[in-house]
């Protein structure tokens, strides 16, 4: 998906509604995104600031896949109207996902500054992890624990007079 | 900085054009496709970095991807071929802000898991959240400072004769030590832990709270279950959490006996409010406020052997004042009436007067003395005793 650039207007005025700002992805493809929803990104926000939005921005550390959902998050979260109820629904919906997919969004949130996505995600792999033992945890997450025998036992002792 | 970044790139980017090998988008990797202006590619550094923090291994990584951790292996992976993303390679930040939403059996097992984790699970920044949360209205100065010298007293070279020094009782030694596992061996006289846990921590705090092994000092409205002889009193106890029942254990110390109370909700309990010690006469500074209706505690204990507790009462109007607001006179007089209104109206317990002027202790064996006064101000503590009443007047 690629579209022109849009002509760069002499003042940007934050308050027109309409205005698009074009993300190129690492892989080259390019989204447009309303203004709004862009400033959930405070990176966005300061790049639109300095006057990039000219021009794509480029954001080498997100691919076309992520970018693409991360748009699409962030034009929901600006959409006026919409309730607490549905957005929690439609939150839960986005994050319903395989786990690399979820560690893609938590790298594009933390790049690109966006609290909400971040603070959503988050939550998803506290969840991921509540409830698990260490070594379901070690399972789940593809962890290769390196604790020697006796390092092991000891953490093992440190814990468990903890919770019994 | 910037100059040195711009070349780093310079160099990757040639060291690139030159490899025979496809250029794969990788999670790690800083990609760069050329029609950008180096215009706009620096100011977009410099706005990068000053804004986000991110992991600068992000930024400044070779191009093969290398695991860290203090104790892990080193596993660098030739390109191009891609292993699965690991929770550990997340971001500090992010790892972080994971890690903030655990509860404490979370932390404790992801400590578990590898020793990246331990450390970082162990940090006082997510354990003081929990401590806050949980603790911070029975956790004051006093039960603080029992804590610093239980730890300073492990760390004394020598435990041998503990229980022959001044001031230390014998069963000091076992609330001292938390850890049944770290108790010293006073045989041999080894003073080497056998463990690097950080005890200082506010995780192990937190721990040692939750499993009850530190006992500390609080204070017991209505002791013994409601005993009518305690009713609208509060005693100095140590104290133990039983995370079973959620609630606690307190040993009360009376001269010849300790009693030991079970099953006292946290209601029922508060961190002392001022520093006096429960042997020790307050000096009440508030003698010249007190005015009919206030609030206030007052110590009382029964004979000189024993340590105060405190009893909540109010200030009366005087015999001789017909109780009308307008016309009242008692706030000038020397003579202060306290009142306990949960007593019978011909209880002895139900009326005392003190003199504001002079007042130290006063009474009798017989009928107990009365020490120290708080005047109460803040609602939270008044809204407390008043709930605390018993619903009816006590025989």
């Amino acid at each position: 998906m690629s579209s022109s650039p849009p002509p760069s207007s002499a003042a940007a005025s934050p308050s027109c509604p309409k205005k698009m700002i074009a993300l190129r992805s690492s892989d080259g493809e390019t989204f447009e995104i309303e203004e709004a929803a862009a400033l959930q990104s405070k990176t966005l926000e300061n790049m639109i600031d300095e006057d990039c939005a000219g021009t794509p921005i480029p954001l080498p550390n997100v691919t076309g896949k992520i970018l693409a959902k991360v748009v699409e998050f962030c034009s929901k979260h600006a959409e006026p109207g919409v309730d607490d109820e549905s957005l929690r629904a439609w939150d839960a919906e986005f994050v319903n996902v395989e786990q690399a997919t979820v560690f893609d969004y938590i790298l594009a949130a933390n790049f690109l500054e966006i609290p909400t996505l971040l603070n959503l995600t988050c939550n998803v792999v506290a969840d991921m992890i509540r409830g698990k033992t260490p070594d379901e945890i070690r399972k789940f997450f593809n962890i290769k624990s390196i604790f020697s025998p006796e390092e092991e036992e000891e953490v093992r002792r440190e814990n468990h007079w903890a919770f019994e | 900085m910037l100059l040195f970044f711009v070349s780093c790139f310079s160099f990757i980017l040639i060291s690139r054009s030159m490899s025979c090998k496809p250029l794969l988008p990788m999670r790690n990797r800083l990609i760069l496709s050329f029609p950008i202006a180096w215009g706009q590619l620096s100011s977009f550094f410099m706005s990068f970095f000053h804004r986000i923090k991110l992991n600068q291994v992000l930024m400044m990584k070779p191009l093969k991807k290398m695991t860290t951790g203090p104790s892990q292996v080193l596993q660098v992976q030739d390109f191009p071929g891609e292993e699965k993303f690991s929770l550990l390679d997340l971001p500090e930040l992010t790892l972080d802000c994971i890690l903030e939403r655990l509860s404490p059996a979370g932390l404790c097992s992801m400590a578990e898991v590898c020793s990246s984790m331990r450390e970082k699970c162990r940090s006082d920044h997510l354990w003081e959240k929990h401590m806050k949360q949980k603790w911070n209205r029975l956790i004051g100065d006093a039960a603080t400072r029992e804590w610093q010298c239980q730890l300073a007293s492990r760390k004394r070279p020598s435990l041998c004769g503990l229980d022959r020094r001044n001031g230390f009782k014998k069963d000091l030694l076992f609330r001292v030590w938390p850890f049944t596992w770290m108790r010293p061996n006073l045989e041999c006289g080894s003073n080497k832990p056998r463990s690097d846990f950080p005890v200082d921590s506010i995780m192990c705090l937190y721990l040692s709270l939750e499993n009850g092994k530190f006992w500390f000092p609080a204070q017991v409205y209505n002791r013994e279950n409601g005993h009518s002889g305690f009713m609208l009193s509060c005693y100095d106890a140590h104290v133990s959490y039983d995370s079973r029942t959620d609630t606690f254990q307190a040993r009360y110390s009376s001269p010849g006996r300790r009693t030991v109370e079970e099953n006292i909700p946290w209601d029922r309990l508060r961190a002392p409010p001022i520093s006096t010690p429960p042997h020790e006469l307050h000096n009440s500074d508030c003698l010249n406020d007190l005015r009919p209706g206030d609030h206030i505690e007052i110590q009382w204990r029964k004979s000189k052997e024993f340590p105060y507790g405190w009893w909540y009462g109010v200030v009366g109007h005087l015999e001789s004042c017909d109780g009308n607001g307008d016309h009242c006179r008692c706030h000038y007089s020397d003579n202060v009436m306290l009142e306990f209104n949960q007593y019978p109206f011909d209880s002895r317990w139900r009326r005392t007067i003190i003199n504001r002027k002079e007042h130290k202790e006063a009474g009798t064996e017989g009928n107990g003395f009365y020490g120290g006064i708080r005047k109460l101000y803040a609602n939270e503590e008044i809204s407390t005793w008043k709930g605390l009443r018993p619903s009816h007047v006590m025989e």
